[in-house]
């Protein structure tokens, strides 16, 4: 299928206190309408950031450097006036985030806001919009619709509020939704409900979207496909099947070896996996492979030649310099660290 | 899911404020008093007794009596019709002082806190000079500039009002904006304009509200003393600073002139005072149970 976003060579750079800070570097993405893609990494990965480089609201004051292209339905988005992406934002392009608790504004009801949102981006009246955002919420699995409407943020829990704020984003029908760590905050009963009800928005009105999580569990239960990020670097991009079966980058792999077993009775001294080393600070230059220093399979060339992309399967694509040689079991991973 | 049902059985919020006002006696006292003050104001054609400038020379200075419960001042004008009256300047002075500057504060912090760049530094520029000065003395010379009366006073503390309201309001929005809510607005495609309106002024009024009740007392006081100094409201007008003034030469023989007019003022203010505070408390978290 044809992608709706196709993003080429992206790079981001925010100012600081003295001069520019590279954010992204070259990343490039495509999603397809209906189609979830799953976006990986740490903290500081820069997942958050591509989210923000296609809605462009970046924390840069207008001062922030995009390079690279972002097409989105045929256009070029880094080319838009802040005006024409006001109008794409919510209609187009929505969004929501981590925080459900604080994501809507305490001193007007649901259905106010609702309905701002709806009427922002379609002339119509304040009932009818009233009715719009009851379907809203009955489509997001919302009993009781109308009453919900009539609540404050306040008189609901962080599962209905996201659910909320799910039909808010999707009132306008948009082409591309970007949840952005949407079922961190909630218990597991109720992410599973949350994730359910994304992937089945997305089926049923063709929205694609760009699903940003660092559990990998709840990314592999609702992604087509998945792009790991690494320091603002994509290291390993393709079906979300292919990436989970046969992880090749050496990063991949560690973040796979991490996620904790659900075992009963550990052992003593059997410790949880963590990779070792830091995110490198995005100011501090590399010539190399960012994930050199912490990737127990670095050689010479990866400190001193930054990686291309090579093609390991059907769209399955890996920037690393020794995926081959890289032994694939995560095992020797778990050894690597217990030697250190 | 029952959380809609559940909330329906909630008390509301008003009513939980309603009661954390009945259990402070201080904040009900004050409402009791600013309530009387304005119905006082409003009813005084009804409820006093004379025509607050008729003047009855024969009956001048009388100590307060069944004829004039308050007395009389030295042209035999009734002191409890004046005072009477007083009420409605006085409330009316304060109110519209604290509408008028807290209007502008509000538009021009919300501006500036949103918008930051210049117009956020010629803003702060020109308010931290008005704060540089004493309030009282600004308004002084501000009045003595453009000339003693009553509106040219209230212009005067009205401008040097405006500058705590717009570093108060500034200051909510530098931390409202920061909200998710404001950045998911922003998301949705919602103008700047209405991100403002929506989502940012309202969030950021509460410690308005108390500020501005407690201004109110503030600018009652503050009007009254210039008019006190002659640069307000002039005779014959029954406003209670002014008619402190003339009374300060009778202050010794004849009290009552003095400490009626004075008595209201500090009633009035002290009555706004215990609101702001009450509105305060009901508003602070932690003292709800």
């Amino acid at each position: 299928m044809e992608p709706i976003l196709q993003i080429r060579h992206l790079s981001l750079s925010l100012p600081v206190k003295k001069g520019m800070v590279s954010i992204l570097h070259d990343v490039s993405l495509d999603v397809a309408p209906g189609q979830i893609l799953g976006l990986v990494g740490e903290s500081g990965s820069g997942k958050s950031m591509t989210a923000f480089a296609v809605t462009r609201l970046l924390p840069g004051g207008g001062h922030e450097k995009l390079g690279g292209s972002i097409r989105f339905c045929g256009e070029e988005l880094t080319e838009k006036s802040e005006k024409d992406m006001q109008a794409i934002r919510g209609r187009d392009i929505s969004m929501i985030f981590q925080e459900p608790m604080t994501c809507l504004n305490p001193v007007f009801t649901i259905g106010r806001q609702m309905t701002d949102v709806i009427m922002t981006h379609q002339k119509i009246s304040r009932a009818e919009a009233m009715k719009k955002a009851e379907d809203m919420l009955a489509s997001v699995h919302i009993r009781q619709a109308a009453d919900v409407l009539r609540c404050y943020p306040y008189e609901l829990s962080g599962g209905m509020r996201q659910r909320v704020m799910i039909g808010i984003a999707l009132s306008c029908r948009p082409k591309l939704l970007i949840a952005d760590e949407p079922t961190t905050a909630l218990d597991v009963t109720v992410q599973a409900k949350i994730l359910y009800l994304i992937r089945e928005a997305c089926r049923r009105l063709g929205t694609a979207v760009i699903f940003i999580s660092h559990d990998l569990g709840v990314i592999s239960q609702i992604c087509d496909t998945v792009a790991v990020m690494y320091s603002g670097h994509i290291v390993e991009a393709g079906k979300a099947a292919d990436v989970f079966e046969t992880p090749e980058h050496p990063y991949t792999r560690a973040l796979m070896a991490a996620v904790p077993k659900f075992t009963v009775s550990a052992a003593a001294g059997d410790r949880l996996f963590a990779i070792p080393g830091i995110v490198p600070d995005p100011s501090e230059a590399m010539a190399g492979c960012r994930f050199a220093p912490r990737c127990p399979f670095a050689t010479e060339i990866c400190r001193t030649a930054p990686p291309s992309d090579t093609l390991t399967g059907a769209g399955h694509l890996v920037y690393c310099h020794n995926w081959q040689s890289a032994a694939p079991a995560i095992g020797v991973l778990r050894g690597k660290e217990a030697e250190a | 899911m029952n959380e809609a049902a559940e909330a329906a059985v909630r008390p509301s919020r008003w009513k939980e404020i309603w009661e954390i006002a009945l259990r402070n006696k201080l904040t009900l006292t004050g409402f009791a008093i600013v309530a009387l003050v304005v119905l006082v104001g409003l009813l005084a054609p009804v409820l006093a007794p004379y025509d607050p400038n008729e003047m009855n020379i024969p009956a001048r200075l009388q100590a307060p009596g069944a004829e004039h419960l308050f007395g009389t001042d030295e042209m035999g004008r009734d002191i409890l019709s004046r005072v009477m009256y007083g009420a409605r300047i006085s409330i009316a002075v304060g109110v519209i002082i604290v509408a008028v500057s807290a209007a502008i504060g509000i538009v021009l912090g919300s501006l500036s806190g949103y918008f930051g760049g210049r117009a956020d530094q010629a803003v702060l520029a020109v308010t931290d000079m008005i704060l540089a000065f004493p309030s009282m003395v600004l308004a002084l010379a501000l009045t003595a500039a453009m000339g003693p009366g009553l509106l040219n006073t209230m212009l005067a503390v009205i401008i040097v009002r405006i500058p705590m309201y717009t570093r108060l309001m500034r200051g909510q929005v530098l931390v409202a904006k920061e909200q998710q809510y404001v950045r998911a607005a922003r998301t949705f495609g919602e103008k700047p304009f209405w991100i403002v309106v929506r989502h940012i002024v309202p969030n950021c009024l509460t410690p308005l509200m108390v500020q501005m009740t407690l201004g109110i007392g503030d600018a009652i006081l503050i009007a009254s003393s210039m008019s006190f100094i002659g640069l307000g409201a002039q005779p014959p007008t029954p406003e209670w600073g002014a008619m402190i003034s003339t009374a300060r030469i009778y202050a010794i023989d004849q009290w009552w002139y003095a400490a009626f007019p004075g008595l209201s003022i500090l009633i009035t203010i002290m009555g706004f005072n215990l609101i702001g505070d009450g509105i305060r408390d009901i508003l602070d978290p932690r003292s709800r149970k």
